[in-house]
């Protein structure tokens, strides 16, 4: 995908404009992407949807009050256009002194952003390679499943996705610069049956570098995370230790930063504020987001306010160390943004997000912790994670499956049960943590354990 | 607290009133929504009726696309402006969203190939119809040039937005939402925070399919939801919605849908929620409540009736003219209700809307279908092909999907069920795996029932289970059916607003999850 000078431009005359308009202050941001789906079922393509979209948001800053527009019309008379109408309306907004456009308080990078290449998550190979074979893949991807086991009967879902785009920004304080962004991958959900009986299994894969997406893995991995569920079964309710896999994990802690974003804390909408340097989990537990990881899906030059991004410890030790910022909620603070504003296109407005985020590895095997378990659950599916956690209370309640660890090794499937609990008791009573630190996207995880967890069952 | 400016009162009526007679020339309106109004021939005085791209263009480009051999196609056109008003922290901001494209989509041998352009210039609309012409002809040559008729169709139903989002000047709306966070704010002690959203979205979409249809629909979506967080003095979080969407102006807004009664109701709901105690967990009598909760049975089976999913092997496969639920158990999925957010005239492929009866007394009688699916499975479409925007090919979604009323007095209900919980409000969503029929649904607003009466409040509380199963162990249907217009988007790869309804009933097969002590079903439970 190449850089677009009309694009850079055009970023420039629309910052240009709302300063001409009387504006104080603006922000400009560009999206160009290119987007390739293919979805197959029977072993031949179903669906094909190969787009280009490019579309422009602006944000100005006028009397400390702040507006957001967005359009995919890139034409300088629609961007005119769209500038007179933001400056009619921002003087009926609220007055907010906190609200600002980026001025390099935080630092800036010195050369163009496109040249940090340790800083890139970008393969130019996604946009060269032709869409037949990307179509070749997402077939192979569904035949490694269907072909696997005879008792694999269909898929539900078998595709491949790719994403390259790039992101030009400028402001009124000077700010201005582009870099490239890519992701690529696939996903798959096949049918395992035997008998009466029928189980599902997942898997996605996404990563950045084209060459690094295995679709026969996985669409093996889909396979054997249905087959075997096979004959699985509910337990009675009950009480036990539970071994929480990396793919679970991650989402668990997706939803334990959105509570550590500064921006739910100041409003009172978390319960993690006023908990700065307070035991928050337990001693071995270490949270890190990090915007500047090599090879990271998440990583990149500067965040959605031309904000560089950083390396941020979380939680230390089991102490919280700092919330997640961006320029707003840092100003409110008093204190720096850790590069955290997060805006996916165009369209979005942004707000605080988390970039590569992990949870440190311990130095135990997940096989000893499996095997110090005489009765417990090990956790593999968790479903409905956004309905089953409040994240204003941590309360949570989650319909899961897995299987029944007993003696130290794990038995048979079980399905139909729930677990429930509170994510700040949750952080508190993980026992051990195992050093196989696993990437799904932009959150990594190693197998842990919590001493005790409430199921559900039939 | 109260708000530091001191604002004059301005009652709704007065401010629709106002609206209504005119007062526009003195405020300021939105100039995007003002325009495609203006475009849409909704504004008296606009040429009604007028398509995006003249009929010439949209009878060229399918022309085009169906030069090389494609079973069939459409170009489907559309613009779209999207204004919201927002309260967060007791700051009110706006954020306005101007987005429109051509879609266009070449089917063959079931395979769909589809690509778009932000643009509507004829030759770059012109160029995208040649290369899925190209793509669909998977290197074979031939097929005949096309030379087509186009017909414009027509519809009885129409929704109308009354009034326009250009009547009501956008200050007005600012102040409305401020005065209605203060009324938050004033509520109760304990509210630490309110947020509030205001949604106008206006569309105009036009379809010529390569049968010879066009289409012209113009739909104004309105949306308001209210959150209130409540603290209390030990420390306790926790926080209450509620919300209305409808497919009207922002005179649907009155009654029992109303701004205040929906701010009211999300206060309400936080202080219960304090008051709460932690939900029992295990399988025992859920009695669900009439209206939005509903959505339970969009989750936990109406995904497995789309026929997308039943051709790829969802547990609802194969069932048709089977029993899939209990005897008494009818369930409906209506595109053409008034203002109800799932209905419209014409589908995104250009089908009309239909009532599809799904399962009819405990059969299974259809399934949710568009045009390929409905082809793949035997049947026909049932007005059900639904995209989320000129970016994305219409695939088998839901409009509007309730059970429908039975006749037990609800009251009755309730009276019969020794234990269980009652669940007035679902919330946070839903997620169901299709293959097996899993579901999972958040609780909002729910009680427990001891010895046959309605009791306390609980908290923390999901339902689960097996779709096939919950529809089968419903004992008892109310005659209180409501199909509630609320703010919910569905989403599978896309958007779409969905509609959902329900009478009063209990169901004896669900999983009840929580946080509090196990119970089990005291009456003996499910076979």
């Amino acid at each position: 995908m190449k850089q677009k000078k009309e694009y850079m431009d055009l970023s420039q005359y629309a910052v240009d404009q709302a300063i001409k308009a009387g504006a104080d202050a603006a922000d400009v941001f560009i999206t160009d992407s290119e987007t390739v789906q293919i979805e197959v079922s029977e072993r031949a393509v179903e669906k094909v949807n190969a787009t280009s979209d490019a579309g422009i948001g602006i944000r100005i800053l006028k009397d400390q009050k702040m507006i957001f527009g967005s359009s995919n019309e890139l034409s300088k008379n629609s961007i005119k256009e769209m500038v007179s109408d933001l400056m009619k309306k921002v003087p009926y907004h609220t007055a907010d002194e906190f609200n600002v456009i980026y001025g390099k308080e935080y630092g800036v990078l010195e050369r163009d952003w496109s040249s940090y290449t340790d800083l890139l998550s970008y393969d130019p190979k996604i946009t060269e390679v032709p869409v037949e074979e990307k179509i070749n893949r997402a077939i192979s991807l569904e035949i490694a499943g269907l072909d696997y086991s005879p008792k694999i009967v269909g898929s539900m879902i078998a595709a491949y996705l790719d994403q390259a785009s790039i992101f030009y920004l400028a402001n009124s304080n000077g700010i201005s610069g582009w870099y490239p962004t890519g992701v690529c991958g696939g996903y798959a959900q096949f049918s395992a049956a035997e008998g009466d009986d029928r189980q599902s299994g997942t898997k996605v894969q996404v990563g950045v570098k084209y060459d690094d997406f295995d679709p026969v893995k996985v669409g093996q991995e889909a396979a054997v995370n249905a087959l075997r569920m096979l004959g699985a079964k509910p337990i009675k309710s009950c009480e036990m230790p539970m071994v929480v896999s990396p793919e679970i994990g991650v989402d668990l802690f997706g939803y334990i930063v959105g509570m550590l974003s500064a921006d739910p804390v100041q409003k009172g909408k978390s319960l993690f504020a006023g908990k700065m340097g307070e035991n928050v989990a337990a001693g071995l537990v270490t949270l890190i987001d990090d915007g500047k990881l090599k090879g990271g899906l998440a990583t990149s030059p500067v965040d959605g306010e031309g904000v560089p991004r950083q390396t941020t410890p979380l939680i230390v030790d089991g102490v919280l160390k700092t919330y997640l910022y961006d320029c707003y909620n840092a100003k409110k603070g008093k204190t720096k943004s850790t590069g955290n504003r997060s805006r996916s296109s165009y369209q979005s407005f942004g707000g605080i997000g988390s970039t590569n985020l992990y949870l440190k590895p311990g130095n135990v095997m997940p096989g000893e912790i499996v095997a110090g378990i005489k009765d417990g659950f090990y956790l593999t599916v968790a479903f409905g994670l956004h309905a089953g956690i409040n994240d204003v209370t941590g309360d949570f309640s989650i319909p899961v499956a897995g299987f029944k660890i007993e003696n130290g090794q794990t038995t048979f499937p079980i399905r139909g049960v729930t677990i429930g609990g509170n994510l700040f008791d949750f952080l508190k009573s993980i026992d051990k943590i195992g050093d196989d630190l696993t990437w799904f996207q932009s959150t990594g995880c190693p197998t842990f354990s919590v001493e005790n967890i409430k199921i559900g069952g039939a | 607290m109260n708000s530091k400016k001191k604002r004059r009162e301005i009652t709704r009526r007065e401010f629709l009133g106002r609206s209504a007679v005119g007062v526009t020339a003195l405020g300021f309106s939105s100039a995007l929504l003002n325009t495609l109004l203006l475009h849409t021939g909704c504004k008296p005085g606009a040429k009604a009726g007028d398509l995006i791209l003249p009929e010439d263009v949209l009878k060229k480009a399918v022309e085009l696309l169906m030069a090389k051999g494609a079973d069939f196609g459409d170009v489907f056109v559309e613009r779209a402006a999207f204004d919201m008003v927002m309260s967060d922290d007791r700051k009110i901001n706006t954020s306005t969203t101007f987005e429109k494209g051509v879609g266009i989509r070449g089917v063959k041998e079931g395979k769909t190939f589809y690509a778009y352009t932000a643009s509507f210039e004829p030759e770059e609309v012109y160029k995208t119809a040649r290369f899925i012409a190209d793509a669909a002809a998977q290197g074979q040559t031939g097929g005949e040039p096309m030379v087509l008729d186009l017909t414009r169709h027509t519809s009885d139903l129409s929704f109308p937005i009354v009034p326009h989002p250009d009547e009501v000047a956008t200050e007005k709306k600012i102040d409305m939402i401020q005065d209605l966070t203060e009324r938050a704010w004033s509520a109760d002690s304990r509210v630490n925070q309110v947020s509030q959203y205001f949604q106008e979205f206006i569309r105009q979409t036009n379809i010529a399919t390569s049968s010879g249809k066009i289409i012209n629909q113009t739909l104004g979506r309105i949306m308001f939801y209210a959150l209130a967080y409540m603290k209390d003095k030990d420390g306790n979080l926790q926080m209450g919605f509620d919300g209305r969407g409808a497919y009207a102006g922002m005179g649907f807004f009155k009654g029992e849908n109303a701004f205040e009664v929906v701010v009211d109701k999300s206060i309400e709901r936080a202080r219960k929620l304090l008051e709460a105690a932690d939900s029992p967990r295990g399988m025992f009598p859920v009695v669900i409540g009439p209206g939005g909760t509903g959505v339970l049975f969009h989750e936990s089976c109406g995904h497995g009736m789309e026929a997308d999913l039943v051709y790829k092997g969802s547990n609802f496969k194969d069932q048709l003219g089977k029993q899939t639920a209990a005897k008494g158990v009818t369930l409906i999925d209506d595109g053409t209700l008034p203002e109800l957010p799932g209905s419209y005239a014409f589908d995104d492929e250009g089908t009309p809307s239909q009532r599809t009866v799904l399962v009819r007394d405990g059969i299974q009688e259809n399934y949710l279908c568009d045009l390929i699916w409905a082809e793949k499975l035997g049947l026909k479409s049932t007005g059900s092909g639904r995209r989320q925007s000129f970016r994305h090919p219409p695939i088998p979604r839901m409009r509007n999907t309730f059970i429908d009323a039975g006749d037990i007095p609800p009251e009755d209900i309730i009276a019969n069920t020794k234990r269980g919980i009652y669940v007035a409000q679902t919330g946070g969503g839903g997620q169901v795996d299709v293959i097996t029929g899993n579901f999972m649904m958040g609780v909002g607003e729910a009680y427990l029932i001891e010895n046959g009466k309605i009791t306390s409040p609980i908290k923390g509380a999901t339902l689960s289970g097996m779709g096939i199963k919950a529809l089968n162990t419903i004992d008892m249907v109310g005659n209180d059916l409501v199909i509630f217009p609320g703010a919910g988007m569905c989403g599978k790869g896309q958007s779409v607003p969905t509609g959902f309804g329900m009478p009063t009933i209990r169901v004896r097969g669900i999983i009840v999850g929580g946080p509090g002590e196990a119970w089990e079903d005291v009456d003996g439970g499910v076979k």
